[in-house]
């Protein structure tokens, strides 16, 4: 019901290993465009989820955007794009900067702008509050106002968790490829670190969004497919995060040790833990109770675990 | 970063890119201008029609209605009342309220009577609404 406080300064740590790999790359950019191109779009969405999905889970934005005319829509666009055009004069989602020219943080802003439109539309359509049936003009209200926060998220993606694959993506460590040695000392304490960081990820972000009622009123709308869909949806998100977006200490991120340690595993392990976490929250603040039947323990559970991945994956990159 | 990697150029996927953004924002801000253009200054326009047919379940009759605003604005709290007449008298009522309906929006639900309402005559009508 709430906006919530929020914050992602903390996990903007260490920018390692950015200046090593700058020397080499330039000659081997113009090959890896297009892989280039897609990280960095794949970095600007899943700034603007880190940054968005709160206030996806804010019945209150829906309304607004439902009830917004349309002069007021044109204003809404205005000004994202001002503020955007601003932060992106400074930071953006590329890891090249184009902060000499305006023309270029323009552009950069317009891209920005069209994937928080792109993200935030699909977000809905999971959710189920865009359908067929719901009307043109109301549509256009719930997409415009839900894209503010993701595309200020997308202009703020190198911010949030800091850049390092500072080249073109293609200097990935092959998972597993770690010290031998070190391997069973460090094991199961590096697998409790990343089960500890995805929980206080998880809780940072589903916590707020655990006592509201949105989550009771999307698990009301939701159908067994829809609800098949949330879950694909929240294991890309966070797969993206944490081993695409090319986010700071990603590079490490696939040296970590671990039982759990392909991103595959990893990735859904961690899901697992952050609905988990999501079903303890709702229980706790007693969204569910034991008499609940299990089919509501499920699908609420599944509908906090989309945020509570989320928050998980930023966890997992900040430890 | 060195200087000749301070003025690159955009590479072609970055121009396509953008070329897709641009044709993406230029979609929205178009809807948005039609809408607006379209606007029709006029209040709600609120009807409710009985939608298919009723349902008896465990002697439970079950009374599925659509609500519609044909109008141009948004009603909020629009309440829909319904009235089961049996031998002249109201046997039965039932009320419902729709949080909000917007303009062109439909919405469903159903009442539900104890008494069958094929026994008499059924009165749906929008009790009120207020405006956002």
């Amino acid at each position: 019901m709430v906006v919530r406080p929020y914050r992602f300064g903390n996990f903007h740590r260490k920018q390692i290993f950015t200046t090593k790999e700058s020397q080499g790359v330039a000659t081997k950019r113009h090959k890896n465009i297009w892989k280039s191109e897609i990280n960095d779009i794949i970095r600007g969405a899943c700034g603007g989820f880190l940054f968005g999905i709160p206030l996806l889970y804010t019945m209150e934005v829906w309304w607004i955007g439902s009830l917004a005319k349309p002069q007021l829509m044109m204003m809404a666009i205005a000004l994202m794009f001002i503020v955007v055009f601003l932060l992106n004069q400074t930071e953006g989602f590329r890891k090249r900067r184009y902060t000499w020219e305006a023309q270029q943080a323009a552009m950069d802003t317009v891209e920005a702008m069209a994937i928080g439109i792109i993200c935030s539309t699909f977000v809905l359509l999971l959710l189920r509050e865009l359908t067929l049936e719901t009307s043109l003009r109301e549509s256009l209200g719930k997409i415009i106002f839900e894209s503010v926060p993701f595309t200020l998220g997308v202009a703020l993606a190198n911010q949030f968790l800091g850049d390092t694959r500072n080249g073109n993506g293609d200097e990935e460590t092959i998972p597993g490829k770690y010290d031998k040695a070190k391997k069973n000392e460090s094991e199961i304490d590096a697998t409790l670190a990343d089960i500890g960081a995805t929980l206080i990820g998880a809780i940072v972000v589903a916590f707020n969004i655990a006592p509201t009622d949105e989550i009771t009123m999307l698990a009301a709308a939701a159908s067994p497919l829809w609800e098949l869909a949330i879950i694909a949806a929240s294991l890309l998100i966070s797969y993206s995060i944490v081993f695409q977006a090319g986010f700071s200490d990603q590079r490490k991120r696939r040296q970590q040790k671990g039982i759990f340690q392909r991103p595959s595993s990893e990735t859904i392990v961690s899901y697992l833990v952050s609905l988990v976490a999501g079903a303890f929250m709702l229980w706790f603040f007693q969204k569910l109770t034991f008499s609940d039947p299990w089919t509501m323990w499920l699908d609420h559970t599944l509908m906090l675990g989309l945020p509570a991945t989320i928050g998980g994956a930023a966890g997992r990159l900040a430890i | 970063m060195t200087k000749t990697e301070q003025k690159p150029k955009r590479s072609f996927a970055e121009w396509v890119t953008f070329t897709i953004a641009s044709f993406i924002l230029a979609i929205i801000v178009s809807l948005v201008v039609y809408t607006w253009l379209n606007e029709k200054n006029q209040p709600p326009i609120i009807s409710v029609s009985k939608k298919e047919t009723i349902r008896e379940i465990n002697g439970q009759f079950y009374v599925p209605f659509e609500v519609a605003n044909t109008g141009g604005g948004t009603a909020e709290s629009v309440q829909i009342i319904a009235e089961l007449v049996i031998d002249g008298e109201v046997a039965e009522s039932g009320e419902q309220q729709i949080d909000f309906l917007s303009s062109r929006e439909t919405e469903e639900g159903a009442f539900v009577f104890s008494q069958n309402p094929s026994k008499g005559k059924l009165n749906l009508r929008i009790g009120s609404y207020k405006l956002p």
